[in-house]
């Protein structure tokens, strides 16, 4: 229901002024569309997963240490999941490949009440099981560095937990079901465990392998490459694979009625586009991923990943989840700005995740930065007028939320985690220029591909590539009551 | 995850009725700054006009584009005697109401009420069936016959501003205003659903 008269009128405009759009959709829509290809999604092989990948160390959150056992380290999540939309009840058999990081009489997994566990099994023997709150204990003495596979099935009315934030776009978190019984899930910064039994902390990546049998004509979704496809009368079963370790709030499930479609980028990775059939206007604002990745590859370089797709859903917010973006229907979420934004993240947030979610900031602030200079590249606001209306708010932010680096643990997500670290980020590149900085940008990808990571690690990261005393800069911005002065100070 | 909507289109404190004026005699004057100071500070002043004419955010946001675009190049037609931002209401309510007319002519008809018009299709159309609607078609019917009550009625109604406002938006004095929108409630009435 878009209207092309009016796109007519935004190039006409944009010509001769720079106009600031309502979605900032003026920009890249006057791009040549990529290709779409109509029927026959693509299906390709499963690989034997590579469990070393999934190798972490776990810790203790320090904002949100009710979640998550550092004593596990889930290297390999196997997920059969059965949804029955009238009668509102999720059928899951869950196997995990983990190893022990320390001798305990006992480990625990994260899993939601309403879902009752009705066998547990340790490497093939039966294993007792209690649960207390959310917490499901495994009663079984493990060594340090034990490998074990604990197998999992359980059922009930998955439904969705309240998330610790006073953001106006979302109040709960994981396993969301629609009026009409489609499912939806964002879990940031945790709910995975909504869905199935998890170590639901970020330091812990694994690899997933996530089979969903949905009802006949609908398709469930998840992350990773479709690695079977079956529509059936009855039901449809899909398989995805995820080859490359992600931590579980990076996790999407979606499941409803979905059309399937395709774009390309210059550098030809595919891009499959799932929307809910009957949606034209989110079929036709998704394409502008297309032209957003050709944007982030110049930046950021190649796209880490084996596969990329982007899934629209019913929800107000959108989500970086890995490979395949979880977006909401709204006009701001379906914005090739905010759609740059969750690609952007597939680098910053993704390959390389924060280990703690007091460094969510790693994930915002560049991506923050990256998403106003996209802005200003494709006729939005000017990247000065940006940072100068930003460095105006940047100490209501501190006194409301607090530091980026130290905010209320529920006041998860608000602007003090985005714009602060934004403007850190765009001292150093001004800096050292654009060049520099993006080379720098990259080199920490590359060093810390598919790990998790913190705040010193980071700062060490630059320290040494710029071969500069930063650790001052960095905490005045991170953790400052104040908004610091301009500029990096050399030291 | 994406930032916030309710604090992505506010980049800093809100500008002053003033600070608005000033912006806008500048642009008028070709400052290109100036105009995109201007626009930008706009946007959720405009979207918010937009929303509470169109209460899906898609369509809101289609409004508040075409509301930029048409402040951008009509700049030049607001008098600067009255406030920059209730010519800016005009503009926006103006925007918000030809979006809905494009909406309404692109969905699918699927009866005619009794006055000839063809409600659009909830199915189809991303308009939320809501009073507003009821409120707009009837505007659209009054038109008609007697349009020199529509603005009034649709900047009072629809958008809410003060009878001085609009009297002076307008160019006529309060009382008439006042008669006016009071001889275009009454038009309207019958035409709202529920006839209440």
């Amino acid at each position: 229901m878009t209207a092309p008269g009016v796109a007519g009128l935004a190039l006409a405009v944009l010509a001769t002024t720079t106009v600031v759009g309502c979605s900032s959709e003026a920009g890249p829509a006057l791009l040549p569309d990529a290709e779409v290809v109509e029927s026959g999604v693509p299906v390709s092989d499963r690989r034997e997963p590579d469990l070393e990948l999934a190798l972490s160390e776990p810790r203790k959150d320090s904002v949100y240490p009710q979640v998550g056992d550092p004593g596990v380290d889930a290297l390999h999540y196997a997920l059969d999941l059965t949804w029955q939309p009238g009668r509102r009840l999720l059928k899951g058999r869950s196997r995990m490949v983990f190893r022990a990081t320390r001798p305990a009489p006992r480990f625990q997994l994260d899993l939601a009440r309403p879902l009752e566990v009705t066998r547990a099994r340790l490497d093939g023997r039966p294993v007792r099981t209690t649960r207390r709150g959310k917490n499901l204990v495994v009663h079984a003495p493990v060594t340090a560095d034990q490998r074990l596979t604990l197998t999992v099935a359980y059922a009930g009315r998955a439904r969705p937990v309240p998330a610790p934030t006073t953001r106006s776009d979302f109040s709960t978190t994981g396993f969301t079901v629609t009026r009409t019984g489609e499912v939806w899930t964002m879990q940031e910064p945790f709910g995975a465990y909504t869905w199935y039994p998890v170590n639901d902390q970020p330091s812990d990546k694994a690899l997933y392998d996530v089979t969903v049998h949905a009802p006949a004509r609908w398709t469930g979704i998840s992350n990773g490459r479709l690695v079977e496809h079956e529509p059936g009368r009855r039901r449809t079963t899909t398989r995805w694979q995820l080859d490359e370790p992600a931590s579980s709030y990076l996790m999407t499930l979606a499941i409803g009625d979905y059309g399937w479609s395709s774009g390309r980028t210059k550098s030809g990775l595919r891009i499959d586009y799932w929307v809910p059939r009957g949606k034209p206007t989110a079929k036709k604002k998704v394409r502008a991923a297309a032209r957003a990745m050709d944007w982030a590859e110049a930046r950021l370089g190649p796209y880490p990943f084996s596969s990329l797709g982007l899934v629209v859903t019913e929800s107000d917010s959108a989500m970086e989840t890995q490979t395949m973006v979880t977006l909401g229907d709204t006009g701001y979420v379906l914005s090739p700005a905010v759609i740059l934004h969750e690609l952007v993240h597939q680098w910053y947030g993704d390959q390389v995740s924060p280990d703690d979610w007091r460094d969510v900031w790693l994930n915002e602030g560049m991506t923050m930065l990256m998403q106003w200079l996209y802005e200003a590249d494709t006729g939005g606001v000017p990247i000065k007028a940006t940072v100068r209306r930003a460095r105006q708010l940047d100490q209501l932010l501190r006194d409301e939320h607090g530091p980026p680096g130290d905010y209320d643990a529920g006041e998860f997500g608000e602007t003090n985690i985005y714009w602060s670290p934004a403007l850190m980020w765009n001292e150093l590149r001004l800096e050292l220029g654009d060049k520099r900085f993006f080379e720098i940008a990259r080199s920490w990808l590359a060093a810390h591909d598919n790990q998790s990571v913190n705040r010193d690690d980071i700062v060490a990261h630059w320290e040494a590539e710029t071969g500069r005393e930063l650790y001052a800069f960095f905490d005045a911005w991170i953790m400052g009551r104040r908004t610091p002065a301009r500029g990096v100070p050399s030291s | 995850m994406v930032q916030d909507m309710n604090t992505s289109g506010e980049p800093g404190p809100a500008p002053t009725p003033d600070e608005l004026d000033d912006w806008a005699r500048r642009a008028q004057a070709g400052d290109t700054a100036a105009l995109e100071d201007l626009l930008g500070a706009l946007r959720p002043r405009v979207l918010n006009i937009c929303r509470g004419v169109l209460p899906h955010s898609g369509d809101a946001e289609d409004a508040c584009q075409e509301a930029l675009l048409n402040v951008a190049t009509k700049i030049g037609s607001w008098h600067g005697n009255g406030r920059f931002t209730t010519w800016l209401h005009a503009v926006a309510v103006n925007s918000a109401r030809s979006t809905y007319r494009r909406l309404k002519n692109q969905a699918t008809p699927v009866d005619t009420d009794e006055h000839g018009w063809d409600r659009p299709d909830p199915r189809t159309t991303s308009v939320i069936a809501g009073t507003r609607l009821d409120l707009l078609d009837a505007m659209e019917a009054i038109e008609q016959d007697h349009p020199q009550f529509v603005e009034q009625l649709l900047l009072r109604d629809v958008y809410g501003l003060p009878y001085d406002e609009i009297a002076r938006l307008v160019g006529a004095p309060l009382g008439t205003v006042k008669a006016q929108i009071h001889h275009g409630r009454k038009l309207a009435r019958p035409l709202l659903r529920g006839d209440r």
